[in-house]
């Protein structure tokens, strides 16, 4: 299964629509800001230089685990509520999944969340290195 | 002309758009760069579409022309700083100003235990050139510490910091506090020990009738952007005694007299630092810049912008929780740093922009000086004449408002 434009997992094609729909930017950073409160966040104690998400203004730590039953899970945190949020996105877009599924997952829900032209990935380095590091975390746990 | 803002701003095309979001754009991030008048932007397309031709090389007319017109910009440019009998070499911007100096002098004139002074305001500008040199040749570098209290530099450390300083490098007014630096005993001191000084004007130019000759400075960087004038362009401005101590760096195409298989000799004067096709259509729109600027009174424009950030500080002084930074003295630049407590800077900056107002985040390229305050990043407004009171009220209110809502 690849996930990408038109296959998304039901949960993150539920939250594109959501987006989607919005036309106020600050209804946006609204939901952001909400959605930031959903993650299962990573302690700051918890926070390396391993779990560093480099390339971001803010600080950003993220930490892939599995789950009991070899699926993927998504710990992370940021001192940006902004940047936790889009952790937070990705880290309900990839729960569940086997680290397998992970590894064909492609980064473009974001433009198609029609998110605020600075929090696009072409802008913004920190969204890519934190991806990167996702899907390379799962790529080793499929080794 | 008597200044004002309002009929300043008619001049700037850009400031009457829309944003994507159909908000009207508060630019307030022009200590990053400047809006550009209409004036500057036709002088540009002007060049291109009657002139345009390479310089100094040719016989034909477009290139009499052309070079005339690059020529008498720098003239221009340089009658504007007072350059006196020094000289005005045209760079990329302050960056490659202060490299110019670090390769053109410094390789040149700095050997093994020679001490460079720095302050710990620099832009890093003004920091990694003279680290790349320092680690090159076993310079020293000695630092000007920055007390946090005052925001001022510890002027007492530097005077007890001389023995063996051969070069001074010091920011004329800091990107990130605003502070207007006492430069005037900076070059004093550090011409008592015979060492030469290196002002960083890139904030100072913009809001300052500086003058190159009366201010003693050895060499002066500035950037053509953050006065109205292009991006790509800017000048290091060297007195006589200091031009006289450099060798060329980039070498090539224009800087040369002759070329030898064996050897090459170079041209006098400032040609032999600018090689290659220089920057023709920017020098031009700096020199209109100037011509723009020079129609009012630089003072007023700088009671005006300090104004507006003074008032800005004061506004948000009010606010729990906020931390700003700088003192707004008089002679200091009109920026205006401020860190929320609760709201990380990179957010404060998304939400501002989702309203229309462009602020600065970041450490501003000052890492040792924000490290040395604590922290790793602020948000940054920064005024400049065609800003007015309303857009900075408007700035206030919409903080305020975040701050409400989301903490």
């Amino acid at each position: 299964m690849v996930y990408e434009r038109g296959s998304w997992p039901i949960q993150l094609q539920q939250i594109i629509d959501d987006f989607s729909e919005i036309e106020d930017s600050m209804e946006m950073i609204e939901m952001l800001f909400e959605y930031a409160e959903q993650i299962d966040e990573l302690p700051m104690s918890e926070w390396s230089e391993d779990t560093k998400v480099h390339g971001c203004q803010s600080e950003a730590h993220v930490l892939p685990i599995q789950n009991e039953d070899g699926t993927f899970h998504l710990q992370g945190a940021s001192d940006a509520k902004l940047v936790q949020g889009m952790m937070a996105i990705t880290a309900i877009a990839v729960e569940g999944l086997l680290p397998s599924e992970v590894v064909t997952f492609s980064p473009d829900y974001t433009s198609e969340m029609g998110l605020l032209n600075a929090l696009t990935p072409s802008r913004a380095n920190g969204f890519r290195n934190m991806f990167r590091k996702v899907v390379m975390a799962a790529q080793e746990m499929g080794e | 002309m008597a200044f004002t803002p309002e009929q300043a701003r008619q001049d700037f095309p850009i400031l009457n758009r829309e944003l994507p979001n159909g908000r009207s754009l508060v630019y307030l991030d022009n200590a990053a760069t400047t809006q550009k008048p209409q004036q500057v932007i036709d002088a540009m397309s002007n060049y291109y579409e009657t002139i345009n031709s390479n310089v100094h090389r040719a016989v034909h007319t477009l290139a009499s022309e052309a070079t005339d017109a690059y020529e008498g910009a720098r003239n221009n440019i340089a009658d504007w700083f007072g350059i006196g009998d020094g000289h005005l070499i045209f760079t990329s911007g302050t960056t490659e100003a202060i490299n110019l100096a670090a390769y053109a002098w410094g390789r040149h004139n700095l050997v093994a235990g020679d001490v460079v002074v720095l302050t710990e305001m620099e832009h890093h500008s003004d920091i990694v050139p003279w680290q790349m040199l320092a680690q090159e040749r076993e310079v020293e570098i000695r630092w000007i510490p920055l007390q946090v209290e005052t925001s001022s530099l510890d002027m007492e450390v530097f005077a007890a910091s001389l023995e063996g300083v051969k070069l001074v490098g010091c920011i004329h007014t800091s990107n990130v506090l605003g502070i207007r630096n006492p430069i005037e005993e900076v070059i004093r001191l550090a011409h008592s020990v015979g060492a030469r000084v290196i002002i960083d004007a890139a904030q100072a130019a913009p809001h300052d009738r500086l003058n190159f000759a009366e201010s003693g400075a050895d060499m002066v960087a500035v950037s053509a952007h953050k006065m109205c004038g292009p991006t790509g362009i800017g000048a290091l401005m060297v007195n006589a005694e200091t031009f006289d101590e450099m060798q060329p760096f980039l070498g090539g195409g224009d800087m040369i007299r002759e070329v030898f298989l064996d050897h090459s000799t170079y041209q006098e004067g400032v040609h032999r630092f600018e090689a290659g096709t220089p920057k023709i259509a920017e020098a031009i729109g700096w020199g209109a810049a100037i011509d723009w600027l020079g129609q009012w009174v630089m003072s007023e424009i700088h009671s005006h912008t300090l104004g507006l950030a003074r008032h800005t500080a004061a506004g948000l002084k009010e606010i729990e929780g906020m931390r700003i930074f700088g003192n707004h003295g008089n002679g200091d630049g009109a920026v205006v740093s401020f860190l929320h407590d609760k709201l990380h800077s990179e957010d404060m900056a998304h939400m501002l922009d989702a309203h229309g107002i462009a602020v600065r985040t970041g450490h501003h390229c000052a890492q040792p000086l924000l490290r040395k305050l604590g922290i790793v990043s602020t948000n940054r407004v920064s005024f400049y004449l065609y800003n007015t009171m309303a857009e900075a009220d408007f700035f206030l209110t919409t903080v305020k408002d975040l701050v409400a809502r989301f903490t």
